[in-house]
């Protein structure tokens, strides 16, 4: 058998071993799928800021991680964001290590971070409400990315446009008010060519040495849309009491605009699985009744759409969501690849048992200060928890943390080869 | 001062402001009110750590506080400030811009009596021992969400150690990722997982004496 077909089987393995534990089917052994993407890169000396703005450095270490780790999935690299296009697009809810603007600059070992802020105000949800798009495009992204601060120079609704008078008058005199924006664009486009030409060559060598990745597209929750990118953690909270409806209203846009979001991605990718990073619907963030009411309905609707154009959400439940696991019982069986953070495992086992598998928990302080030996004992201890073959691998949270301690992650791996097999 | 408490713990802002309106009519003390509010902030706290109340209850309730603290403030005298429980510096670790637990730790600390310094986001160790060096604090609250705060919180430790600034301070580190183990890798004296162990904390180092 060539190298080429050996990889190719070998891809192909890996992805039933997982797709087996979701679909609760016992697989050969224990697989490990990681959610990581920067300690890919950091374990191999490159560090987060090289990973940005030297794609060539990214990719050699990607790769050559995805070899040594030998996991069954890798992390998705697309969340490793290109420096330059950020820079350009001077997203200010970002901050990142080597961002040429001060002020979103992280140091280098550091991974981007988005900045909590309220970029809709309490008073403008009318407003934004009555005209999404228009608002979106005019208020909202000149906020968010001071490199297209000349849209809210658009001094009328969109909707003015749809006739051929405002046509020959509006847009010819727009074009005069963003013409510094159509230079920015350009750049930008051409780095983001740069980047995805990295990123799609990047995983086509994963894939020709046999490893896929867990995801390749990623989406919010409608309410973690809303929270993270429009009223801000406070302004969202807040809104639970001064403005419910309001706050519904929103969480009911974005679930609109977030499967809109899924049906074009299907049409543009071979969609398998998609990631959603869930943020704020954890214990202590909200309680059982408000979780109801504000968060569940349209995350349980975004999982079913996705099951039913036969995707496997996997969604990275932040934060302790024990409290949440009955909710998740009302979903189909062995359709879901759920990532723990913080869980109980017994209630997990007595709730979910035949309902969902477990992705997780190697703790991320165990990885970072742990010894190989306390590493070795929690990941048996986790396997022996999880003996009829639901059970996926990986560190707690976001994956392998990039300040891991080498020999932990290997200790960790070296253990579900010895101890894991069925 | 009963029906402005439950107005507090109830969530309902109006009613809240109502109340404490009527009572400033009624000729009740600035001083009076604004600690109702801080003992109804106090019995949130503890209904948020045994899990009966929320993140959205902690910030409305630290909200109505802030409202009616601007109401009061011109019918307070200056001399309170001299009332402070004790003073902490708090502050997110460098490299880490998350300030949401952070800002919570600040509103709640302060509604607790404490004089607080905030000294932001992605602060440096050398930024934190000026703090120390300058305000005196009896505690220090170092927050973060990341796992890179994990280094940085043992850093500024270290360079608090070096520099003989730890006898007379306690070290609290704070965020969802803390457990006991990182708070012996980082050397410091106490950890936290949400806002209301803050002041926790601090309470129960003044309650034992440990600190003055």
């Amino acid at each position: 058998m060539t190298e080429h077909l050996k990889n190719e089987k070998l891809y192909h393995a890996r992805i039933k071993r997982v797709m087996d534990v979701v679909a609760l089917r016992k697989p050969d052994r224990v697989p490990i799928a990681t959610m990581s993407d920067y300690f890919f890169v950091t374990s191999q000396g490159v560090n987060c800021k090289e990973a940005m703005y030297d794609p060539d450095k990214m990719k050699k270490a990607y790769t050559k991680s995805a070899g040594e780790y030998n996991l069954d999935m890798c992390g998705t690299p697309s969340s490793i964001f290109s420096g330059p296009l950020m820079d350009v697009m001077d997203v200010s809810a970002f901050s990142w290590p080597g961002a040429t603007k001060e002020s979103n600059r992280l140091p280098n070992n550091c991974t981007i971070q988005y900045q909590d802020k309220e970029y809709l105000m309490s008073d403008e949800c009318d407003d934004f409400l009555k005209d999404p798009t228009d608002f979106t495009l005019r208020k909202l992204i000149p906020r968010m990315s001071s490199s297209l601060s000349d849209l809210s120079n658009i001094p009328i609704s969109i909707r003015t446009m749809s006739m051929p008078y405002t046509i020959l008058r509006l847009l010819p005199m727009m074009s005069l008010l963003l013409q510094d924006l159509g230079t920015k664009l350009k750049i930008a486009g051409g780095e983001l060519e740069r980047a995805q030409s990295a990123q799609n060559t990047l995983k086509a060598d994963l894939k020709s040495i046999g490893y896929p990745t867990t995801y390749h597209f990623g989406i919010m929750s409608p309410f973690d849309w809303v929270a993270d990118f429009l009223r801000g953690m406070k302004g969202t909270m807040l809104d639970m009491y001064r403005q419910p409806d309001k706050l519904k209203a929103l969480v009911d846009v974005f679930e609109q605009t977030v499967t809109e979001l899924i049906d074009a991605a299907i049409e543009m990718y071979q969609l398998d699985r998609v990631g959603i990073p869930l943020h704020w619907g954890a214990a202590g963030f909200m309680s059982d009744q408000q979780y109801a009411e504000f968060y569940w309905p349209q995350l349980k609707r975004l999982f079913l759409h996705l099951i039913e154009k036969n995707i496997t959400p996997m969604p990275l439940y932040e934060g302790n969501y024990t409290p949440r696991l009955k909710y998740l019982a009302e979903l189909p069986p062995g359709k879901i690849a759920g990532h723990y953070d913080t869980v109980d495992r017994q209630q997990h086992k007595d709730i979910l048992s035949g309902i969902t598998c477990f992705w997780g928990d190697v703790p991320k302080a165990l990885l970072i200060t742990g010894t190989t030996e306390q590493v070795k004992d929690y990941v048996k201890e986790l396997i022996d928890d999880f003996p009829d073959g639901d059970l996926i691998i990986d560190g707690d949270a976001s994956g392998i943390p990039v300040e891991s301690k080498k020999e932990n992650v290997m200790a960790m791996i070296e253990t579900v080869d010895e101890y894991g097999k069925y | 001062m009963k029906d402005l408490m439950n107005a507090v713990i109830q969530m309902d802002e109006q009613s809240a402001i109502k109340q404490t309106e009527k009572l400033l009519a009624d000729g009740k003390s600035a001083m009076e009110i604004l600690d109702t509010y801080r003992e109804a902030l106090s019995q949130i706290g503890t209904l948020f750590e045994r899990g009966e109340c929320f993140l959205p209850e902690l910030i409305l309730s630290g909200e109505m506080l802030k409202t009616a603290s601007e109401k009061l403030k011109p019918f307070i005298q200056k001399s309170v400030d001299a009332e402070k429980r004790g003073r902490v510096v708090v502050g997110t670790v460098q490299g880490d811009v998350h300030d949401i637990g952070k800002d919570i730790v600040v509103l709640l600390l302060d509604a607790s009596g404490y004089e607080v310094m905030d000294v932001g986001v992605d602060v440096s160790a050398e930024t934190f021992t000026t703090a120390v060096q300058e305000f005196m604090p009896q505690v220090l609250g170092l927050s973060g969400l990341l796992s890179s705060a994990y280094g940085q919180m043992k850093g500024t430790i270290e360079l608090l150690n070096r520099k003989n600034l730890r006898s007379d301070l306690k070290i609290m580190i704070g965020g969802g990722q803390m457990s006991d183990s990182i708070r012996i890798y980082t050397g410091a004296d106490a950890f936290g997982n949400n806002a209301v162990a803050a002041v926790r904390l601090c309470d129960d180092w003044i309650e034992e004496g440990q600190i003055i």
